[in-house]
Order: structure tokens, then C-alpha cells, then sequence
């Protein structure tokens, strides 16, 4: 579990629990921030490492709820612990559904939240690896001229050099070439490994649009 | 029914006898038949008698007239120069009834639609009544519904505390070496915690407490004055000027002392708050007094941020609140107290910024 370095983030409006989570959070070796407000919270940089936010349904203005819809319209994927008084089987279905960890209920165990918050975190951990390692093949692809992004297209398709070079209007030859060039960029061991990495790419490309 | 058919027969022949009698007196005065009266026999008949009447009149008329008054008198013949006369007398006598009648009807007729719209008026306003009680009773239930969950709210946030420390304390006590620093701390949290929760509890009980006020001859700028005295020493630490405008010669209130001084300081505490934030040489705090007909008005005006709209009628509403860590007790406590002197208690925003609350107590003679 990545504690070490980790922040968990609380947004309560009521100072007394705010503390009381902290304290908690603190108590067992994990660093916690807390901010009265979602917009405090906006207004914090956070650094880049694995975190998690528990986060008031009641607050005043804009419940906790409406701010979880507000994160994912604006792409932040940090991990939400929902903590309420008073929730009802509507409330938890719509976070949960909306990609929550957890809905606890006040006054909720030291083990639900502590649970909960390394669920969160790793949660977060699996979705940064993920994002870094996009990153990667990103500027890997960056890299490409049109040629061989051209090429690339038409090899995970299934085609063989001949088919390419003559869909291209290339020599089997400089296809080749353009090949050998591409595979070496995007570090593509084998062609399979090839046909994997576009479709990372293609994946990501689709659900950052939608 | 047979008794109310000889009732109406019994109408007709006492009109037509009522109209022969008259006949009888007037009829020297006149060298011609005079049947004019029986007419008025026939539209009395058709009209307390109904159409059955009417023409039992008309019959009687007839005959009568005929016997008595059309010539040759005291016979059944009629001579040839009066039998257009006498055709006459019956065609009017039968429009008579049958105008006279079809009248009563029409107006019996409205009468029962009259009647009946009031019944139905009034068996719908019982049930709207009804209704009404019912509505004012669930909007009751309603709130206390909603004060229920506000107090659960307010209760449940200190007690989440409580268990999280708690379960902090225990975790700090377990490292090793014992963290006893943070353990003190931690259960110093718990123990003010508690108290809030128990403090919730106090101000709710006093919210609901039915304790009947003291109510005495009250000098209202009396108890300015002296709760004045009292908050300078406040005001002053928290850079505020303190005016009093207070009207001589008010009139007595009856109200109980402590609890218009509890208003007062909730009112004053409150416009201290609001003013927190504004520019330290524009903090002005204004406490007046007025007098209308049957009351007197106090005001406590703030030179603060002032309310919105909507704020302004919410703040009266238990655990609404715009203070940091204000719990909303204050001005639904102070409403009620102004209202069980039959008084009102409203804000309404201060021209030059801020915010005025206001509140009247009826005067003594008004009471009277």
C-alpha cells in the first residue's frame, strides 16, 4: 500500500469532524488535508501522488454529490469516500453509480474508513500507472512522422507490407523501412504487441472524447 | 296530501268570498257590472293555491259574477248585451290564474335553487374548513419533522467526532512508544465535543420548554438602557460604537424582563457578528425605540454585510444559519418569545447597508 507518501483530502464543513478525521488519518501513519469548503479544495494545488477524498454530502451550496458530477465533467478521477448523516438508498445508489469507493454513514467504524481509504488509494494508484503509462505511449506516438503513423494504421489492420505499400502508393521496400522505424519507436517487441499498444490508444482516445 | 288540496280549495273559496263581500258594498257606486275584485281573488288563489287553485277561483268567480253581477242579476242567464262583457271577465280571470300561478311557481323554483346553493355553500365550506385544519396540521407535523432531523444533524456531527477520536486515541496509544501527547489531545477534543452535544441538547429543550412568561409593567428604554451599559465593554473590544435612540415617555409594555433582554442580546449578538467583517471605522451598532398606537417598536440595526432576501425570512427558521458555527437557535427562540407577548419580530434591510431587526410589544392600555 503506497502510505507513505499519499494525502488523503477531506472537505467537511463541520470543523469538529474534519479534525476528527484528520486526527484518525494521522493516527494510523497517513497523511490527511482538510478544507471546509469544495472550493478550498479546488484552490489547492495537489501534488502528483496516489490520494483519495472524503467528502461531506451536506455542505453548504453545491452538495457533495453536485461536486462529485462537477470532478468528472472537468476529468479529476480522484477516488471519493462519501460521508453523510443522513443518507437514503437513492443518495448512495446515485454516488456509487457515479463511480464513488464508499457511502458511510456518520458515526462510521475506524476500520469502514480506513477500508475505504486504501480501497481509494489504490484505486488511485491503478488509474495514475495507467495514466502514466498512456503518457508514455503518447509521446511514443508523438514521435512518429505521418508516414509511419499511416503505416501503423494499416499494419494492425492485418496488412501485409504489399497491401499497405499499395494502398499508400509506397514500394514494398520503403514500407518496409517506414515499418522497421515505426516498431523501433513505439517500442513494439512484435507485431501483436503492436496491434496491444493501438489499442490502448485508440481506447483512450474514444473515452477522453465521449 | 288530501288535507293540503282542501286547504288550497279552501283558499280559493275564501278569496272569492272575501271578493263577493267587497263586490257586495261597492257595487251600488257603479252602473256597470263591477267583477274587477274577483280578479284579485283568482291571482290570490293561483298564487298561495297554485294553478288547481287558480282555476277553482276562476270557476267560482264565474259563477258568481254570472249570478250575482252580470244582468240579469240573480239568475244564471246572461242578457246579450253583456255577454262580451262577460266572456271578457273569464278570459282575463284565467290569464290571471295562469300568469299569477306560473309566477309562484318561478319563484318557488329559484327560492329552492337559493336555498340549496346555500346548503351546498355552506356543507362546502365545513369541508374546507376541514381541510384547512388538516393542512395546518400536517404542515405542523411537517416541521416538526424537519426540526427532528435538524436536531439529529446537529447531534449526530459531535457524536461522529467523539467515535473517530475515540478511535484515534485508541490508534495513538498503540504505537509504540504510546503517542501521550496526542492521546491528551485527542481525548480533550472528545470531552469538548461532548459538551457541544450536550449544549444542543440544553438549547433545544429550552427551544420547546412551555415556561409561562413573567409578565410585568415594562419600561422598555429602562431595559435598553441598562442592557446598553452592559455591552460596552463588548462592543468596545470588538471596535464597535454603540448609539441608543430611545423615544421619551414610551408607554409601558407588559412583557417579562428577562425575556426581552434575552431578545435584546440575541438581536445585539447577532448584528455584533454581521458586523465582523465590515470596515472598522463604519462599525455602528443602533438600538431605538418608537411608539405607534398600540405598541412599541424596538430596533436593533447593524451596519454589517447584510441579508438576502431569502435569508431574511429563513433566519427564522430553527438551525438556519449564516454564522460559522452558529447553531440557528437564536431568532426562532427570539420569535417565539416575541410572540408569546403578542408581538412580531421581522428584519428588513438598513438603507445604508446592514440589516434592521425589529420588534413591538403591545402597550399596557392596548392590553387593557
Amino acid at each position: 500500500m503506497p502510505e507513505d507518501h499519499s494525502i488523503i483530502y477531506i472537505v467537511d464543513d463541520d470543523a469538529s469532524v474534519r479534525d476528527a478525521v484528520s486526527n484518525l488519518l494521522e493516527s494510523v501513519g497517513l497523511r490527511a488535508k482538510a478544507f471546509p469548503s469544495t472550493e478550498a479544495f479546488c484552490k489547492e494545488v495537489r501534488p502528483s501522488v496516489p490520494s483519495c477524498l472524503i467528502l461531506d454530502v451536506r455542505l453548504p451550496g453545491a452538495s457533495g454529490l453536485d461536486f462529485q458530477h462537477q470532478l468528472i465533467k472537468s476529468g479529476v478521477t480522484i477516488p471519493i469516500i462519501f460521508i453523510t448523516a443522513h443518507g437514503d438508498v437513492p443518495m448512495t445508489s446515485r454516488a456509487m453509480k457515479a463511480g464513488a469507493v464508499e457511502f458511510l454513514m456518520k458515526p462510521f467504524q475506524k476500520d469502514e474508513l480506513l477500508a475505504a481509504v486504501r480501497h481509494g488509494l489504490e484505486k488511485d494508484t491503478i488509474q495514475r500507472r495507467e495514466e502514466s503509462e498512456m503518457e508514455v505511449l503518447r509521446s511514443r506516438e508523438a514521435q512518429l512522422t505521418q508516414r509511419e503513423r499511416d503505416v501503423m494504421a494499416l499494419i494492425v489492420t492485418g496488412l501485409i507490407n504489399k497491401e499497405v505499400g499499395a494502398q499508400l502508393g509506397l514500394s514494398e521496400v520503403t514500407v518496409k523501412i517506414h515499418r522497421g522505424r515505426m516498431m523501433q519507436k513505439m517500442q513494439a517487441a512484435s507485431l501483436a504487441d503492436l496491434v496491444r499498444i493501438a489499442d490502448k490508444l485508440k481506447s483512450r482516445a474514444n473515452s477522453s472524447r465521449s | 296530501m288530501v288535507r293540503r288540496s282542501f286547504q288550497r280549495m279552501g283558499i280559493a273559496v275564501l278569496s272569492v268570498g272575501v271578493a263577493f263581500g267587497l263586490t257586495m258594498l261597492v257595487q251600488p257606486l257603479f252602473p256597470y257590472p263591477f267583477p274587477f275584485l274577483f280578479l284579485g281573488a283568482v291571482m290570490i288563489s293561483a298564487w298561495f293555491g297554485g294553478t288547481a287553485s287558480g282555476l277553482v277561483a276562476v270557476l267560482l268567480s264565474t259563477l258568481v259574477v254570472e249570478y250575482f253581477f252580470v244582468p240579469p242579476t240573480y239568475s244564471f242567464l246572461v242578457s246579450t248585451t253583456a255577454e262580451a262583457y262577460f266572456a271578457a271577465f273569464i278570459v282575463c280571470a284565467m290569464a290571471v290564474s295562469w300568469v299569477s300561478s306560473a309566477k309562484r311557481r318561478t319563484e318557488l323554483a329559484l327560492k329552492e335553487a337559493l336555498d340549496h346553493l346555500e346548503t351546498r355553500v355552506s356543507e362546502r365550506t365545513a369541508e374546507l374548513l376541514k381541510i384547512q385544519t388538516e393542512l395546518a396540521r400536517l404542515s405542523h407535523v411537517l416541521s416538526m419533522g424537519e426540526l427532528t432531523a435538524s436536531i439529529a444533524h446537529e447531534v449526530n456531527q459531535p457524536i461522529t467526532a467523539i467515535v473517530t477520536h475515540g478511535h484515534a486515541c485508541l490508534e495513538w496509544l498503540a504505537t509504540n512508544p504510546p503517542n501521550l501527547a496526542k492521546t491528551r489531545l485527542t481525548i480533550e477534543r472528545i470531552i469538548a465535543e461532548g459538551t457541544r452535544a450536550g449544549n444542543v441538547i440544553t438549547r433545544v429543550r429550552s427551544l420547546f420548554k412551555k415556561e409561562e412568561p413573567v409578565k410585568g409593567r415594562l419600561d422598555v428604554n429602562e431595559v435598553i438602557h441598562e442592557f446598553a451599559m452592559f455591552l460596552r465593554d463588548e462592543a468596545a473590544r470588538r471596535g464597535i460604537t454603540i448609539r441608543t435612540d430611545l423615544v421619551a415617555g414610551l408607554p409601558k409594555v407588559k412583557a417579562d424582563r428577562v425575556q426581552v433582554q434575552q431578545v435584546l442580546s440575541n438581536l445585539v449578538m447577532n448584528a455584533m457578528d454581521a458586523m465582523a467583517e465590515a470596515d472598522a471605522d463604519s462599525k455602528e451598532l443602533t438600538i431605538g425605540t418608537g411608539a405607534e398606537q398600540t405598541e412599541v417598536v424596538v430596533r436593533v440595526e447593524d451596519s454589517g454585510t447584510g441579508l438576502n432576501e431569502e435569508s431574511r425570512e429563513k433566519i427564522f427558521t430553527p438551525f438556519y444559519t449564516t454564522k460559522p458555527g452558529g447553531i440557528g437557535l437564536g431568532l426562532s427562540i427570539s420569535r417565539s418569545i416575541i410572540e408569546a407577548h403578542e408581538g412580531r419580530l421581522w428584519a428588513a434591510p438598513r438603507i445604508s447597508g446592514g440589516t434592521i431587526f425589529q420588534f413591538t410589544l403591545p402597550t399596557i392600555d392596548s392590553n387593557a
